[in-house]
């Protein structure tokens, strides 16, 4: 999946680096501080901020000096870009905020929380997708019409996408059972669920490049990375 | 084209396989506890010699008392008692303990609350004389089980609960035989179940049919026109009147209900009656056979459904003081038979666990208390002796010791002397007996492991190798398989097993004809279906090898799979409406991402909706706390206007939709779609007429069946419009045993089936055309239909509880019990409410591999193999679901919550599993009959 470009390679592993301890350490301050439990509601909404912020900030890492070209026409057009962004990705949030409610959250009730999630899941895989490439070729890659089997970065970003997916779907695993835990409430499981996955799909990004580029020196660790591509979610 | 018979004949061989693994793991489960025939019997007081022992002259006039130095001699028989009473136990069915209470201070009432001063007051005026306690009952609360109980004084077991409808003869001791026993006469007015239960006991006997439970009155009316007679009569010992009014009003209407207040004043009215008339020699207990929820069901072990009440009443006074005559006191059910038979100076039924309870008896001398406690401890330790001869049930280091404690009791009898010894004494056997009581009830269930681990070992055999055959032998092999002498060679050589086993049987080599059979057929099938894949290995392995499975292929399989590992947790099955949902939608959406186009987006989200509106159906059982106290739990009585409206409206788009799509057909589910309309209609209601709508159910019936009857009938157009036509007819039953309330959940499931369908015919078009044929069947299409189907039995609002099943089915159209099939077609109606859904899916299984002609056009042969698959496939993931339901009952048969969830939970399982199979079938053999043969290459 990942085709050996080092500059790409450094800013990917750099920057699943940087979100492998972001994340984790907004989690063990707001747990240090006794609200791990209040993410799902409104009043947690500084840690979406916080998240928006590092993202935001990524992906600028991701994006910069790739080429002078690019970087201008960016420039050209952020005026509209930045609407239309805000529009799509105000679309992308209503889009999981139903289908989360399709899949069995309460309808009529604690809207609130299954807001927060859809938020959070659109900033964790939508957003970087979209400020990493805009909007348009976000759709295109959505809908299957590109390709992005070439580019490193936007293979990473789906990855990281669907993991986290991935992990809110698993994370709802534990909200039927009667163990009366306050972090069964909805919507805690998922939310910690699609930021663990979120997590592990960069830990795994990490692990990956440097056994690549270990196994340049140890040939037997080919088949741990063999395995690790593998490993990854592809249609 | 003999080959598509022998795909539906092992198509039926394999349900076989199936249903009688299920059948034989329910029989080493559900198997009950040992009874044994034994019966306690007493020595007459005539026949006690004044030396204390047993001699056959006897002497009535002694210098000292003859029973005390009996006492002293721990090891004699048991004596009857001389003080003799009589008995009159009016058992007020579901009669809960706070029917009972009374409290002034209560400004609004309920309905059920407040509704017997009669008790109160006597309570009040002569404390001495009446008592009023709190009747636990054990789990399950069913009339039969708590009758069996209360005669015998045992613990039911949940085995007798199936049996609930076909009473069968006791055969343990009982009071009733006690009171034979001791020439006294009993007398029974009410229930028949008891008439069933103990035949020819009676020297009156006026029992009524007890099952219309929408008939409030009739047995009622019946038992107050004779009982007070019976009363001023003095030739009976024990009477007997149960009414059943109270228990119908909650089945019909719940406790919160006009109807149950006019119950109970009528129940206080005639109490204050039978206290007025009650002879002088006689003891009243009014007892209630246990509570009810507050939907009026009962049958699990919630503390509502276990609290029932007792009453007492005797106008020479109770014996007993201090915290024993405490109103609302906890005791046993097991009591009540120990203490009945010693009332009418007679001996605790063999089986009995149960304590006599003194403040329930009349005053009596420390000699006759005391006698009375030793027949007691007489009596269970000779019945711990005999079950430790019976059975290994309860270890035998822990049945010596309890044996050992009961005769240092027994011995003890001589130490007492005064009236504190005495109250230490009671005190002491109490807590004794509660002892060996609660030993017993936790090994109770003795499962035969043996017959449960062999059953289990078949289901998996079976599984295994079917899945192997399924998924493993190319589907273009499977017509070839068929034409082989494959299927004869099955069936003849199970019929040559059976044959065998009977010969056995008959020579007398063994005693358990159906095990051995069920056993030998199974192992013989494993080991020919085994044969099977052994000589397609080649064609399995190569499709193994080739094929690189898809990911929602994998995705949809763990999801099945999930879905039966989940059963194992208790949460899980509370749960399992939401978790079926969730992991059918998942799974559908993986479809729908790997098609990835805007339609099957559509599709999908409809899907969704359709999924999410069906959750307002669902309803709650008892251990969802919040949806429970938030009354989720619907009333299921009559339609709201709005239901009505909705349901009218659901019935009537299907038809009107449907009926083009299906040419003449359409004219025959159109008209039973109008009478189904039309007996909601007409029936909706108080200005409704209900005797119109039944007749008009019963004529929707008929069109179904006729209709179901046309499906024979061939045209040209293939397979697909007669399943469609089956789809719509088993709608349409589930609409009318659904009712108005529930019929659009019957309509969401129906347009759920739909929208599956064409997200799967979009599917079949993507999959490339060379493995077309492979991927119409599958395996994720079986999964998905095989989720939808278990989910849907939660849509129409069913829960897997005793308590939660909806008896109105049966009665929409009248009652079926006049009927000469009656008890058949009561049954078959019960099904079809119960399992309509898997049966629907079940039937158009076909269809997914035939909907949508847009592919390559296939022959009938490839058809018929990928029906074939498809329908295999998704028996097998019923038949995965019920092997982890078993599976899961086996490791927690010592769980808590094994009786209330876990069991209940493998019963409805084994149900939808055996309506699944049966609806496979059917769509199979209609496939089978509609594909057209004449076309014979393919």
């Amino acid at each position: 999946m990942f085709s050996l470009n080092n500059l790409e390679l450094r800013k990917v592993t750099i920057s699943s680096l940087l979100s492998c301890i972001y994340l984790p350490s907004i989690v063990t301050v707001i747990s240090y501080r006794g609200i791990l439990y209040s993410v799902g509601k409104g009043s947690s909404f500084y840690i979406l901020v916080l998240i928006f912020i590092a993202e935001l900030a990524k992906s600028f890492y991701l994006s910069s000096n790739n080429d002078i070209q690019s970087k201008r026409s960016r420039n050209k057009m952020r005026a509209s870009d930045i609407v239309k962004t805000f529009g799509f990705l105000l679309g992308v949030m209503f889009c999981f905020f139903v289908g989360i409610i399709l899949f069995g959250a309460p309808v009529l009730d604690n809207h609130e929380g299954t807001l927060v999630l859809s938020t959070l899941l659109t900033l964790l895989t939508i957003f970087p997708l979209v400020a990493h490439s805009g909007v348009e070729t976000a759709v295109q890659l959505l809908f299957g019409v590109k390709s992005f089997s070439k580019d490193t970065i936007v293979a990473m970003l789906v990855n990281n996408a669907l993991l986290t997916v991935g992990g809110a779907w698993l994370g709802a695993v534990v909200i039927p059972l009667d163990w009366n835990t306050p972090w069964q409430q909805w919507p805690i499981p998922c939310y910690l669920g699609a930021i663990g996955g979120y997590v592990l799909a960069n830990v795994m990004t990490v692990l990956k490049v440097t056994m690549m580029s270990a196994a340049n020196k140890y040939k037997f660790l080919n088949f741990f990375v063999n395995i690790m591509n593998k490993l990854h979610v592809s249609k | 084209m003999k080959e598509k018979w022998n795909c539906i004949l092992y198509l039926i061989w394999f349900s076989y396989l199936i249903i009688a693994g299920i059948l034989m793991f329910g029989h080493g489960f559900l198997l009950s506890r040992k009874t044994l025939d034994d019966v306690s019997q007493c020595l007459s007081h005539e026949n006690l010699g004044c030396d204390g022992h047993e001699s056959l002259t006897g002497t009535t006039d002694c210098k000292s008392d003859k029973i005390e130095l009996f006492l002293n001699n721990p090891g004699s028989p048991l004596l009857c008692s001389s003080l003799r009473n009589r008995v009159v136990l009016i058992l007020v069915d579901s009669l809960r303990f706070d029917f009972t209470e009374y409290d002034e201070n209560l400004e609004n009432p309920l309905y059920y609350q407040n509704r017997l001063p009669i008790i109160h007051k006597t309570l009040k005026k002569w404390p001495e004389k009446s008592r009023l306690y709190r009747f636990m009952a054990d789990p399950p609360t069913t009339t039969f089980q708590r009758v069996k109980a209360l005669v015998t004084g045992s613990l039911p077991t949940f085995v007798d609960a199936s049996s609930n409808f076909a009473a069968l003869e006791l055969h343990e001791d009982n009071i009733i035989d006690q009171v034979v026993r001791s020439k006294g006469h009993a007398v029974l007015l009410g229930d028949d179940t008891w008439a069933r239960l103990l035949p020819g006991r009676w020297l009156r006997s006026h029992a009524m049919y007890s099952f219309h439970t929408w008939d409030l009155d009739t047995v009622d009316t019946e038992v107050d026109s004779k009982i007070y007679d019976e009363l001023k009569k003095d030739d009976w010992t024990l009477l007997l009147a149960h009414y059943l009014g109270v228990d119908h009003a909650g089945h019909r209407y719940g406790p919160n209900h006009p109807e149950m207040m006019r119950k109970l004043n009528e129940t206080n009215s005639r109490l204050e009656k039978i206290i007025d008339t009650l002879p002088s020699d006689a003891i009243l207990y009014v007892i209630g056979d246990h509570g009810m929820t507050e939907t009026g069901d009962h049958g699990g072990e919630t503390k509502a459904e276990r609290t029932a009440a007792l009453f007492a009443y005797y106008k020479g006074g109770f014996a007993g003081d201090g915290s024993d005559i405490e109103i609302g006191r906890e005791i046993q059910q097991t009591d009540l038979a120990p203490t009945v038979t010693a009332a009418i100076a007679s001996v605790p039924p063999a089986p009995s666990l149960g304590n006599v309870l003194m403040p329930l008896l009349p005053k009596m001398s420390k000699t006759n208390t005391l006698l009375h406690l030793s027949n007691n401890l007489k009596q269970i330790s000779q019945y711990l002796v005999r079950y430790g001869e019976e059975s290994q049930q309860v270890s035998l280091d822990r049945l010596a010791e309890l044996i050992n404690s009961t005769r240092d009791q027994i011995e003890k009898t001589s130490n007492v002397k005064t009236e504190q010894d005495l109250k230490t004494y009671i005190a002491d056997v109490r807590s004794l007996i509660d002892n060996i009581r609660s030993v017993f009830r936790e090994v109770w269930v003795e499962f035969d492991s043996l017959s449960m681990l062999r059953a289990l070992l078949l289901l998996l055999l079976a599984v295994f190798f079917n899945w192997i055959i399924a998924e493993g032998i190319p589907v273009e092999r499977i017509p070839h398989v068929f034409a082989s002498s494959f299927v004869p060679t099955g069936v003849i050589s199970n019929a040559v097993c059976i044959s065998l086993v009977y010969t056995g049987f008959y020579f007398e080599l063994y005693e358990d004809l159906e095990s051995a059979i069920i056993l030998s057929t199974g192992l013989v099938s494993g080991a020919i279906t085994c044969a099977l894949a052994i000589l397609h290995w080649d064609g399995i392995t190569q499709k193994w090898y080739e094929g690189r499975t898809q990911f929602y292929e994998r995705f949809a399989r763990s999801a099945l799979f999930a879905s039966a590992a989940v059963l194992v947790s208790n949460s899980y099955i509370i749960e399992e409406g939401s978790v079926l949902s969730y992991l059918s939608l998942s799974v559908l959406g993986v479809i729908a991402w790997n098609i990835s186009n805007l339609k099957a987006l559509g599709l999908w989200a409809g899907c969704g909706v359709v999924l999410a509106l069906s959750r307002s159906y669902r309803g709650c059982r008892e251990e969802q706390g919040d949806c429970w106290t938030a009354g989720g739990n619907l009333p299921t009585g009559q339609a709201s206007r709005a239901a009505l409206v909705i349901a009218l409206g659901s019935v009537a788009a299907v038809v009107a939709v449907a009926r083009r799509h299906v040419s003449w057909r359409g004219y025959g589910i159109v008209i039973a779609g109008i009478f189904t309309c039309a007996h909601w209609a007409v029936g909706w209601g108080s200005l409704g007429s209900p005797t119109r709508s039944r007749l008009l159910a019963r004529v929707a019936w008929l069109c179904i069946v006729t209709m179901f009857g046309l499906l024979l009938k061939k045209d040209r157009n293939g397979p697909t419009v007669p399943l469609v036509v089956v789809g719509l007819l088993f709608y349409l039953a589930n609409c009318l045993v659904l009712g108005a309330s529930y019929a659009p959940a019957a309509a969401l499931a129906l347009l759920s089936g739909f929208l599956v369908l064409n997200i799967v015919g979009m599917m079949k078009i993507e999959g490339s055309t060379k493995y077309s044929l492979s991927s119409r069947c599958s395996s994720s299409l079986a999964c998905v239909w095989a989720l939808l189907a278990s989910y849907h039995f939660y849509g129409a609002g069913h829960h897997p509880t005793l308590s939660h099943i909806r008896w109105t089915a049966v009665f929409h159209a009248g009652d079926p019990n006049y009927l000469p099939f009656g008890h058949a077609i009561s049954f078959l109606l019960m099904t079809v409410s119960l399992f309509g859904m898997p049966m629907m899916f079940g039937a158009t299984v076909p269809l997914l591999a035939l909907w949508g002609r847009n592919g390559a056009p296939m022959g009938p042969r490839s058809q018929l193999a990928a029906v074939f698959t498809l329908c295999l496939k998704f028996a097998l993931c019923f038949a995965i679901r019920v092997f982890s339901c078993a599976l899961s009952a086996t490791i927690h048969c010592r769980h808590l919550m094994i009786w209330g969830v876990f069991t209940p939970k493998l019963l409805f399982e084994a149900g939808a599993c055996a309506s699944a199979l049966f609806g496979t079938l059917l769509g199979a053999a209609l496939t089978a009959w509609h594909l057209p043969s004449q076309n014979r290459s393919s």
